[in-house]
């Protein structure tokens, strides 16, 4: 019984081996193997997801004789956590992340559109790269090795793990990370085969475009999480994991955008295939940098340079072998190259160009402390000052486009209805800038509103007018919905972070603290035992204008299993300001050190991402 | 001139996998950097001995003289955890100085803590931290060599290990 | 079709002006009379943490650093003096904006100098084209 586990992921390796070299006898004629060869390949994903349910199974019924479930499970922790404690260590999450290939591999081989050839060579790729992964799994870190002590009770979970964010937040990245494995396998296919058509372009869109939303999704869940759990007021911190989750939603976002011009031109196709390729191939240095311990992180798991190593020799080889392939068979058929002018065509190379550089420099930033290091032994920070200040400048280009684009006409040059107001624009930004140096202003606030509103109005207009006139444009839709969240989302990120407003006080039981028309009154602070942790709470009352609003309850709480502490802030969601209260240390008897934040605006940030997402969901039913 | 860029992605990769991979074999802690101070002079301090109050430490005394210098404090575990080890190295090489930092701690606890066996010649009180910062120190205990020349040639953050001690520590006190 | 193109980008931008001078009213900047304070604790890595700036952390390290900062600037020493102090001391580690410098010339000036050659690129072709 004990056993099942690694007799599933065997037998699964077998059948894996099987499926792979059963591609080699695959002849036109010869149904039979042709069937075995599907058979096998979906086979893999139902063993998978055996393994996977086998070990939920072990955690809910806290089976400690498994050294996985001894070391991240503890009896006493509520349901939900003993499942979702499944993903939250590293060897269960990898389990996840291979259950998640072979699900799509699955899904994929019921695909009917493409030509056969280009299909059973997706498979057979994205089978190897399933096997590698379980390998992986088998050689350094299996999920179900016995613990021969048999003991009575479990070591816990990390406490900042137990979450309902964190339920749904590696799931959901994972859908997004992984599902860009099916995408580069379909590009190696499609250029071995070369049968990069219309068939391609329409799957490779409906997979690269699910693949994306999902890591939006997955990528906001996990900010808002950051958010109340770590209690320091912001929500994005350019933490390396966070970094190396961005960089594969760039070039998807790149991706997403190059596959619309490749409808209707030819020329783009190689540029399309690259960006295939990268998506994952950045997936996977993501992957190396969150396992390996190379940099250190709020979310990493705990590290050895052995997994690192083999994580980065499937990434070499992954990754080198795509860009030899592209090297040696990239796509040649005919070419028409399109006019540059100022058309739709030129503003999504130019979405293009802005992507990819803002990518290089998350990963620049991001591996550039390793290579210096390197080099001359000597370790600097890149935090978020550099970020800042690199990415938000080089993106403003594409933004500025957003607005205009999907209004654009896809061969006619249109620079005359706009030449106008892109001068006013680009004026206004270089008094923005002027005055700047000039006087107190943050020129942040101002131009990131001004690009939000310049982003939001123009696709709302647009948006009501498809709708209204029943315009033939339908397809534009989705664009324009996910502009509209973008907008909405870059106005909540400026707002929220140039007028932020941060204070730290002492107070005590009963006494209240003005802050413009609010005032906030610390009615008690209790001290509770619960299942699995102990918590301090504090109780705010919050009056504005003198009228109380509501509540607040902040928690910190400590966690005797593994000895930490984690904070549960306390935030009250208003349409224009989220109040945010954290509870500190305790100063003497009944006085606390608290520290509140108003984050004006906070909430248009997850609004925006779940509008921008909606986007993505529906255009895949027009697909 | 076309015909680099299909080999520029490639080339890219073998780039970012060497340095990885090199930075991966290193056997690097990502927590903690290598030292600022590294190959640079020992920073001066002067202070009261723990034990013999009426003593003045000074670094400038130490010059011509290879010295080891250990941060540590009662209250920190870590620090326990390397004690045993601290003392067989001081037996091993009687000709070393071992000098104690005794960071942000109380008398009587530095005393008890040092019960079990006192390996420094001398023990630094650094009541405010302010030596600490002088040597860049942010977290206990962090241990340094200083050659004759009063040049900064080992630092290590943490306890230190058997390991270490066979592999670096070792050679830079014998010779 | 086209002129109505023209109308609603027209209106947006207009509603884009009214925001923009409006905020001239309220975007000022923090000026606190702690704000040399603030500013360099925010500049400082808290090394003892994982991913956190001196000025949100309470670790003893943090306070150790922040009374240091505090110190200093009450002897009138300048932003940047006391952040070379630190440097000096912890390494560039500390220091949450890497330096522009030699060694850190590649990581600051290729996103830009990417950037800004690919744009004239395309920027170039479509006036030729037009």
């Amino acid at each position: 019984m004990l056993y099942t586990g690694q007799i599933l992921i065997l037998i699964a390796i077998l059948n894996n081996f099987l499926n792979v070299f059963l591609f080699f006898f695959l002849k036109k004629n010869s149904n039979f193997i042709k069937q075995i060869f599907i058979t096998s390949s979906r086979l893999n994903a139902l063993l998978i997801l055996l393994a996977f349910l086998f070990l939920i199974f072990l955690y809910v019924s806290s089976d400690f004789r498994n050294l996985n479930v001894f070391f991240n499970s503890h009896s006493d922790k509520p349901l939900i956590y003993k499942i979702s404690g499944v993903w939250g260590n590293h060897e269960g999450s990898l389990l996840l992340w291979i259950l998640i290939m072979s699900v799509y591999n699955f899904v994929f081989s019921l695909n009917k559109s493409l030509d056969e050839n280009l299909k059973n060579m997706t498979i057979f790729f994205q089978t190897i790269m399933t096997t590698s992964f379980i390998l992986f799994m088998l050689l350094t870190s299996n999920p179900f090795i016995i613990n021969f002590s048999n003991p009575n009770e479990g070591l816990g979970l990390n406490p900042v793990l137990q979450d309902p964010a964190l339920a749904i937040h590696p799931p959901l990245l994972y859908i997004g990370y992984v599902g860009f494995s099916l995408v580069l396998s379909l590009a190696v296919s499609g250029m071995l085969t070369n049968k990069i058509n219309t068939a391609w372009i329409k799957t490779t869109k409906q997979y690269s475009i699910f693949c994306w939303a999902m890591l939006t999704l997955g990528i906001t869940v996990g900010s808002y999480w950051a958010y109340y759990e770590l209690g320091w007021g912001g929500w994005w911190f350019w933490d390396p994991v966070e970094n190396v989750s961005l960089m594969p939603w760039l070039t998807g976002l790149a991706l997403i955008h190059s596959l619309q011009i490749i409808n209707n031109n030819s020329y783009i196709k190689n540029w399309v295939i690259f960006l295939s390729i990268l998506c994952f191939s950045l997936s996977l240095l993501g992957t190396f940098i969150v396992r390996s311990g190379v940099l250190m992180s709020v979310h990493a798991f705990a590290s050895d340079s052995h997994r690192g190593m083999f994580i980065l020799i499937i990434f070499f080889l992954i990754t080198g072998f795509s860009f030899l392939v592209f090297l040696i068979k990239p796509d040649n058929t005919q070419r028409n190259p399109q006019s540059l002018v100022f058309n739709k065509y030129s503003t999504l190379i130019i979405n293009n160009i802005v992507m990819t550089v803002a990518c290089f420099t998350i990963l620049l930033g991001t591996i550039y402390p390793i290579i210096l290091e390197s080099i001359n032994n000597q370790r600097i920070t890149v935090g978020a000052p550099y970020f800042n200040s690199t990415v938000i400048p080089i993106v403003l280009p594409g933004l500025l486009l957003m607005a205009i684009a999907p209004a654009l006409s896809w061969k006619k040059n249109r620079i005359n209805d706009f030449k106008y107001y892109l001068y006013i624009f680009f004026a206004l930004l270089i008094i923005c800038i002027v005055i700047y140096f000039l006087s107190n202003y943050n020129p942040w606030g101002i131009i990131g509103i001004a690009v939000g509103l310049w982003v939001l109005f123009p696709s709302i207009i647009q948006l009501i007018k498809i709708i209204v006139k029943k315009d033939i444009a339908k397809n534009k839709i989705p664009g324009l919905t996910s502009h509209i969240g973008m907008g909405i989302l870059i106005l909540g990120v400026t707002i929220s972070s140039v007028w932020q407003k941060e204070t730290i006080n002492n107070l005590k039981i009963g006494e209240e603290i003005l802050l413009e028309n609010y005032s906030i009154k610390l009615k008690n602070v209790k001290e509770e035992v619960k299942n699995n942790y102990i918590r301090m709470m504090g109780n705010f009352k919050i009056f504005e204008n003198n009228v109380e609003i509501g509540e607040i309850y902040s928690e910190k709480r400590y966690y005797p299993v593994s000895q930490t502490v984690t904070t549960e802030a306390g935030i009250m969601h208003k349409f224009d300001k989220d109040i945010y209260i954290v509870i500190g240390e305790n100063i003497s008897d009944n006085e606390w050190l608290i520290k509140i934040y108003f984050n004006p605006f906070v909430s248009f940030i997850w609004l925006g991402a779940l509008i921008t997402v909606l986007g993505g969901i529906i255009s895949l039913r027009k697909i | 001139m076309k015909k680099i860029y299909p080999k520029l992605p490639l080339i890219f990769t073998v780039i970012i996998f060497g340095f990885l991979l090199y930075f991966l074999t290193q056997d690097k802690n990502p927590s903690n950097p290598p030292s600022a101070l590294l190959n640079k002079q020992m920073p001066k301090f002067e202070s009261n001995d723990l034990i013999d109050e009426n003593y003045q430490i000074s670094g400038e005394k130490f010059y011509g003289k290879k010295i080891i210098i250990n941060f540590f404090a009662s209250w920190c575990s870590p620090c326990k955890v390397e004690h045993p080890l601290l003392i067989e190295i001081a037996n091993n090489h009687s000709d070393v100085l071992m000098i104690g930092v005794n960071h942000k701690d109380k008398k009587d606890d530095a005393m008890n803590f040092l019960e079990s066996g006192n390996p420094y010649d001398q023990i630094a009180l650094d009541k405010d931290g302010k030596i600490a910062m002088e040597f860049g120190v942010y977290g206990l205990p962090e241990t340094f060599i200083i050659n004759e020349k009063g040049i900064i040639v080992f630092a290590y953050v943490g306890p230190i290990t058997n390991k270490i001690y066979e592999k670096k520590i070792k050679r830079l006190l014998s010779n | 079709m086209k002129k109505k193109l023209k109308d609603y980008f027209q209106i947006s931008f207009f509603i884009t002006l009214i925001i923009i001078s409006s905020n001239f009213v309220i975007a000022k900047k923090n000026d606190t009379l702690n704000k040399d304070f603030d500013e360099i604790t925010k500049m400082l890595r808290c090394m003892s943490c994982q991913n956190l700036n001196v000025y949100e952390s309470d670790t003893d390290f943090s306070k150790q650093i922040k009374k240091e900062v505090f110190d200093q600037l009450k002897l009138n020493k300048s932003k940047e003096e006391i952040v070379d102090f630190m440097v000096e001391r912890y390494g560039e580690y500390i220091v949450l904006k890497p330096r522009f410098d030699g060694k850190n010339l590649i990581l600051w000036l290729s996103p830009f100098v990417l950037i800004i050659s690919a744009l004239l690129i395309i920027i170039g072709k479509m006036r030729k084209n037009s």
